[in-house]
């Protein structure tokens, strides 16, 4: 690789002379620098040394266009790329389903169990209604002695069966 | 109805496109925020308008030619993706050949890909044919001969450093202006001037010692096209 090349130019012009090189340079700038180049030499032999090869570059042609075909096929990529993105994800899925039918049947197992705990105490209620409906009086003479649930009234029945022994 | 826009709403097959009746930069604006808002004709209008400048600058920093297509269409996608955060106020395409240089930058990492290499020197009758062009201002005939000073130029510009080279490529072969080369590689303008005019006195050095070692060896083989070196 060759970086030998040192230029002898000003630094402060090499700006002015890309731009004269490139026919970009007019007005009080070209003046300026026509100026300078009457006095400088080391400027004047660089700007000589380097204006043949322009010939060289001017030679040269752009890339070509790659054609119609290449946004065909970059939206045909970007659609497919989308389309991946936006599809669900296959491999997941079995997993996914199986997981909302294990779902579903905890939700069905839970209704069940529920009903089946509301009846049993609905049925509790009931025989509590009847045994306190055949309670003697003298069991439950003032507040501080009411049956408040089965419990209390099985509890009562065997301390008056003893009492009765 | 401007051709483009005309162009736009046929490929958009009747989907209406309100592109603007005014100058070019407004248009390419309008075509950037029907984008935005998800029509892909507009996107597609916006890749034919600079798919051959991408394709050159991509190809100025791979320089292998099997590699820029791929590298250009990911570019690409890479701007269908993330068009939405462009925010309008800076140029389209300065955004875009931005994100066309990072993501040379990020091929040649992970690839770890170095430049072409020439390996054989210029024989004694390339360089005078060369020497036809510089010196005695005799541009070349015909499809042929231009397609081999090309290739000699492609050979001296190997020889250069490479942000030499790639400047000299986009300035004088892709038609980049200074001020769009200085905002896409983030220089100073004043800095892509110097090192244009410098590039250009090391391509002529470059020339001058292959037409000066070629006169005192004679004849020597053509140089092998290039090879890419992996690291």
């Amino acid at each position: 690789m060759n970086d030998e090349f040192k230029s002898s130019a000003c630094p402060e012009f090499e700006p002015l002379l890309e731009d004269h090189l490139s026919g970009e340079l007019g007005g009080a700038e070209a003046a300026r620098l026509a100026e300078h180049l009457k006095t400088c030499a080391g400027c004047r032999t660089a700007c000589e040394f380097v204006t043949p090869i322009a010939r060289l570059l001017a030679v040269a042609e752009p890339t070509t266009d790659p054609g119609p075909g290449f946004a065909h096929i970059v939206m045909a990529r970007i659609r497919e790329e989308q389309a991946r993105h936006g599809a669900p994800k296959t491999i997941w899925q079995p997993f996914v389903s199986l997981a909302w039918r294990f779902a579903a049947t905890a939700a069905l197992a839970a209704v069940v169990l529920l009903a089946y705990d509301t009846s049993s105490n609905k049925r509790a209620q009931e025989d509590i209604a009847v045994l306190l409906a055949d309670e003697p009086h003298d069991l439950a003479q003032d507040a501080h002695t009411r049956i408040h649930n089965r419990d209390q009234v099985l509890l009562m029945m065997a301390e008056s069966n003893n009492g009765k022994q | 109805m401007p051709n483009v826009a005309k162009g736009v709403a046929a490929s958009a097959q009747a989907i209406p496109l309100p592109l603007a009746h005014t100058g070019k930069g407004e248009e390419e604006r309008e075509l950037v925020r029907l984008a935005q808002n998800g029509t892909e004709a507009a996107f597609e209008e916006l890749i034919r308008r600079h798919q051959r400048r991408v394709y050159a600058l991509v190809r100025s920093i791979l320089r292998r030619r099997e590699d820029v297509e791929d590298v250009a269409q990911q570019v690409f996608l890479k701007v269908f993706v993330s068009i939405k955060r462009f925010d309008l106020r800076a140029a389209f395409s300065t955004w875009l050949y931005k994100i066309t240089v990072n993501e040379c930058w990020d091929y040649l990492r992970k690839k770890k890909v170095r430049p072409l290499v020439y390996e054989a020197d210029l024989s004694e009758e390339q360089v005078s044919r060369l020497d036809g062009i510089i010196t005695a201002d005799r541009p070349p005939e015909g499809p042929a001969e231009r397609a081999e000073v090309k290739e000699l130029l492609d050979w001296m510009l190997a020889k250069l450093p490479e942000q030499d080279a790639r400047l000299l490529v986009l300035k004088e072969m892709e038609g980049f202006s200074v001020h769009e080369l200085a905002e896409i590689l983030d220089l100073n303008v004043n800095t892509v001037k110097v090192r244009l005019f410098r590039a250009r006195g090391r391509l002529m050095d470059v020339y001058r010692r292959r037409k000066s070692s070629a006169m005192a060896s004679g004849p020597s083989p053509a140089p092998e096209k290039g090879k890419a070196e992996n690291l």
